[in-house]
């Protein structure tokens, strides 16, 4: 223990020393000064993993302009800490990660992770806690907890937060390649289900939330209390589209890729991949439904196994405002922590007038959360899966 | 052909259809298959030529610009690294293990007149017989069934397993026209079970063993359906390009591809020089 | 005398032995649990319980009767696409290939040495609908201005097609190459025309080749889900893609199991099928 403590100690300095020398700004803009985050690491450190094994979807760290294999907010992290990051993109819709870790968890082993992102809008949050899949967090090491929006306290599935950290939240709209759509921005769930200048190059999300809040919107249904005939209207109109040859893939974040290269003209789509991670394509365009959508959160959790330590250090990091600040406008999503819109102001003015990324009153009266009773319908998930073709 | 070219001004001139009809004909087979080639090699090529882009994004499939770098820094994506290594482990000692195997398999099959040779043979086919997906999948249930975690291990157990039966067949191909009055002379000779085999037997059938260890090869570090459902949290190199596929196949993966490819077109045309040499040696000494 | 002379009857049995064992362990009895499974009941929430629930098989086929029928479409087009592919190929290098015939053959075999995955990706660039392929076939007309070949079902076959063809090839050259050219020659000296000799002669001479590269084909076609998957849209997925989804995605092990012996089941019925049409001593020959 006392020799992991030293080289732990060593690697920590070196990696500051480093950081001092190559990135000056960033250590002024966050490092020296900060009195919240990593407040406990220096005197603990001996509990910390050397690497952290973090598993979560696509576009969604923070990256240097110049080398987009560096991550500013994870290399810090490392310099705070001493601890590594393993930072793994290997989920990429909920369902499919979910079954790729049940295995090993359902006999009580671990998956090599310390970290894995579930979203708030599937059944597997509150499955995972159930299932005593997931570790307690260490709160003690989580001092910023207190930075979390009052929106975020709270979630059903955790409400004492005992499980998990909120990640980001998003919201979901229609992505157009104007390219592909023949200039034609789509706006309605009907144009994309419906006009036929679409046919076979639309993509809806394998999320149930995602996909079907905006479709029982535009029926003038009520999607946070779903009903048999509401569920059946919005299913139906999925299912024509379907047979149609409407919808090519029903995708999880793997529909950037054919939304970048012109494959697909429209597709249901996540509100922060399109104005950062592809922000290069100026062909692009991300819209709000009209008749509004769904809102979710993804939440970090630590599997069985996991470094609890190492996990909670790092979520009480991502709570620093500062830290919450530069991940926002990075990836493009709205943060759960407190004061981090005066964070994003001195990091770049033009994100922190974002209102996807600071939603504001308008936005939020147009975006809904979906039914948590209707996540865990058999009849509606037997349904849904039939529909995504398995 | 000559003969046919000089004799044809002496009659009277075919028609110009007539004679570019027979052109055709005469080259219509050549031609299909130098098509049906180019359709083989198309997307080699594509696969090849990318790995010297320069793509703009993340995306790697507009040709930008030439340039050297993916293939001076082919380890700068994380995880890829990781995964070729894990392909060649387990294709190695998959290989081995299958190979030896399968090996006496194919020399009992050949050798040995026993009852149960049917049942056997039956054994051998069925897993070729099988889908992968089938395999895959009830192998996964076999070890969920045992609560035994996937990993390394199953990886291997699973590529061993379906090595096996392309092993068996390929030998005993081999074997069937084998010679026995070599092993027989050398028996005479005084030299026991053992020494026949290790220094009669195996020398004889080496050349069909290195083949079917080639193809165990070739087809444990390109499978990606059975591993697929049994590599718990270990990525090979298949499975990192399924999980890159999911949003951008960086120009790294074009560059291990291609890698993989050269050194197995490099193996097996050494493999036919070797063989076609033997040959020779063979038929001379004869 | 040693040991083994004195028991002949060991000597086979202890060959057979490791590599029997190997496959009786892990393809059989992997098999056996995959069967018990298949008849059990319940949900992924509730656990699954053997209640002998032959109904899954019922499910499995009226619920994905869609998927089942295209699998054995798509995979017996690809095969009759691979054989009529390579036939002309490979008879053109076994017969006129001379010296260059092992090189011809690499080229055969190369698609193999590129891993499956990135050859289905390097097509999926191909097909792009902003490619060069389709923007050529819509100058040309073939396609409409907005038609498409990526997520389609030619594309789908096309790719099983591509990616099965050594399959088909190889076995079809080791027929090929086995004729005697004098057979040949005396055949085209009996039969007067060039098309009688090939369908009388050479087409069957090779039939062991067809037989052999058909079942090659076929069976891993049927079971295939990266084609469709990688190049097709829910109107093209297979009955593979079901069982990966229902066993990785959905953990619904009894359907997805259940579906795996349906799968198993039709094609040995399609061999049974196949076998008695061609001879059962081809087959196995």
């Amino acid at each position: 223990m006392n020799h992991a403590l030293t080289r732990a100690e060593l690697l920590r300095r070196a990696a500051l020393g480093g950081v001092v020398i190559s990135v000056p700004g960033l250590l002024a803009a966050c490092g020296g000064d900060d009195d919240g985050g990593g407040g406990g690491a220096g005197t603990t450190t001996a509990e910390l993993a050397d690497t952290l094994r973090f598993s979560n979807w696509q576009l969604y760290i923070d990256r240097d302009p110049n080398d987009k294999t560096k991550s500013p907010s994870l290399e810090q992290f490392t310099a705070q800490t001493g601890v590594k990051v393993n930072y793994v993109e290997d989920v990429n819709d909920n369902a499919t990660y979910f079954g790729k870790i049940q295995g090993p968890l359902s006999q009580g082993r671990g998956i090599d992770r310390d970290i894995i992102v579930m979203t708030d809008n599937s059944r597997f949050p509150a499955l995972l806690i159930s299932r005593e899949w997931v570790e307690p967090l260490d709160k003690g090491r989580i001092p910023n907890i207190a930075n979390l929006i009052e929106a975020q306290q709270s979630p059903p599935f955790d409400p004492d937060r005992t499980y998990s950290i909120p990640w980001v939240s998003g919201i979901t709209g229609i992505a157009t390649n104007l390219q592909a759509s023949g200039g034609e921005v789509v706006t309605t769930m009907q144009q994309l289900l419906e006009d036929t200048k679409l046919k076979g190059k639309v993509t809806l999300l394998t999320e149930v939330a995602d996909t079907m809040t905006p479709i029982m919107l535009e029926n003038g249904d009520d999607p946070s209390k779903v009903t048999d005939d509401s569920w059946k209207r919005a299913y139906d109109r999925v299912k024509k589209a379907v047979d149609a040859g409407q919808i090519r893939r029903f995708t999880g974040n793997d529909y950037v890729a054919d939304l970048e290269r012109g494959n697909i003209a429209a597709a249901v789509s996540w509100s922060g991949d399109v104005a950062t991670g592809l922000a290069a394509n100026k062909d692009l365009r991300w819209n709000l439904p009209e008749k509004g959508s769904d809102i979710w959160t993804d939440n970090m959790f630590i599997p069985l196994e996991g470094s609890v330590p190492t996990a909670s250090e790092y979520m009480n990091f991502v709570l620093d405002p500062k830290i919450a600040a530069m991940l926002a406008v990075g990836i493009g999503y709205i943060s759960p922590v407190k004061g981090v819109k005066d964070e994003a102001v001195k990091l770049d003015p033009e994100s922190a007038n974002n209102p996807l990324i600071f939603p504001d009153d308008d936005i939020l009266s147009n975006v809904h959360q979906f039914d948590s009773d209707a996540l865990n319908n058999e009849t509606y998930t037997q349904q849904w899966q039939t529909l995504l073709g398995a | 052909m000559t003969t046919a070219a000089e004799t044809l001004p002496a009659r009277p001139r075919p028609s110009i259809a007539a004679r570019v009809w027979a052109f055709v004909r005469r080259h219509l087979l050549a031609a299909y298959s130098v098509l049906a080639l180019v359709y083989l090699m198309l997307p080699i090529a594509v696969v090849i030529l990318f790995s010297f882009n320069q793509p703009a994004t993340q995306f790697n499939y507009t040709w930008q610009q030439f340039t050297l770098d993916n293939w001076t820094s082919w380890d700068a994506v994380p995880g890829i690294r990781d995964s070729v290594i894990l392909s060649l482990e387990i294709a190695f000692l998959s290989t081995i293990m299958a190979t030896a195997l399968g090996t006496l398999v194919a020399l009992a099959l050949v050798r040995h007149r026993f009852r149960g040779r049917g049942p056997t043979n039956l054994l051998v086919f069925l897993p070729m017989a099988t889908p992968e997906i089938v395999l895959g999948a009830s192998l996964l249930t076999l070890f969920l069934q045992m609560r035994y975690p996937t990993g390394f291990t199953t990886i291997f157990i699973a590529h061993v397993m379906f090595i096996i039966s392309y092993v068996v067949v390929t030998v005993k191909a081999r074997l069937v026209g084998f010679d026995r009055h070599l092993e027989e002379a050398a028996m005479d000779l005084g030299a026991n079970e053992w020494t026949t085999f290790v220094k009669v037997t195996l020398p004889l059938i080496a050349p069909a063993i290195l083949s079917a260890a080639l193809l165990g090869f070739a087809i444990s570090i390109d499978d990606f359906v059975i591993t697929y459902f049994n590599a718990g949290s270990e990525t090979t190199f298949p499975l990192f390009v399924w999980g890159a596929a999911r949003v951008a196949v960086p120009p790294q993966v074009n560059v291990v591809a291609s890698a993989i490819f050269i050194l197995a077109l490099a193996a097996m045309t050494l493999n036919v020089l070797f063989q076609s040499r033997r040959g020779r040696q063979a038929k001379g000494t004869a | 005398m040693t040991f083994i002379h004195r028991h002949r009857w060991l000597a086979p049995l202890l060959l057979l032995a490791p590599g029997l064992a190997w496959l009786a362990v892990f393809f059989v009895v992997p098999l056996g649990f995959l069967a018990y499974q298949s008849l059990q009941s319940g949900t992924f929430e509730q656990g699954y319980t053997f209640t002998w629930e032959f109904s899954n098989y019922r499910d499995a086929i009226t619920g994905y009767d869609e998927q089942l029928v295209r699998s054995f479409l798509y995979a017996g087009i690809a095969t009759v696409a691979t054989l009529l592919i390579s036939y002309p190929l490979v008879y053109w290098i076994a017969f006129h290939g001379g010296r260059w015939k092992n090189l011809l053959l690499l080229f055969i075999v190369a698609p193999f040495f590129v891993t499956y995955l990135i050859r289905t990706l390097a097509w999926q660039n191909i097909l792009a609908d902003q490619g060069p392929v389709v923007g050529f076939l819509r100058d040309i007309h073939v396609l409409s201005a907005d038609g498409r070949l990526l997520a389609t079902t030619v594309a789908v076959v096309s790719g099983i097609t591509y990616n099965f063809l050594p399959f088909m090839a190889l076995p079809l050259y080791v027929s090929l190459e086995q004729i005697d050219a004098r057979l040949l020659e005396a055949a085209q000296d009996l039969y007067a025309s060039k098309t009688k000799a090939f369908l009388r002669v050479t087409l069957p001479l090779s039939a062991p080749g067809i037989v052999a590269g058909t079942l090659l084909t076929f069976i891993p076609a049927a079971g295939d889900f990266i084609n469709a998957q990688l190049l097709g849209t829910p109107n093209q997925y297979m009955i593979g893609n079901v069982i990966q989804s229902k066993f990785l995605e959905l953990i619904d092990y009894p359907a997805a199991a259940a579906l795996s012996f349906v799968l198993m089941g039709l094609i040995m019925i399609s061999l049974l099928v196949y076998a008695r049409a061609v001879g059962t001593e081809k087959l196995t020959g």
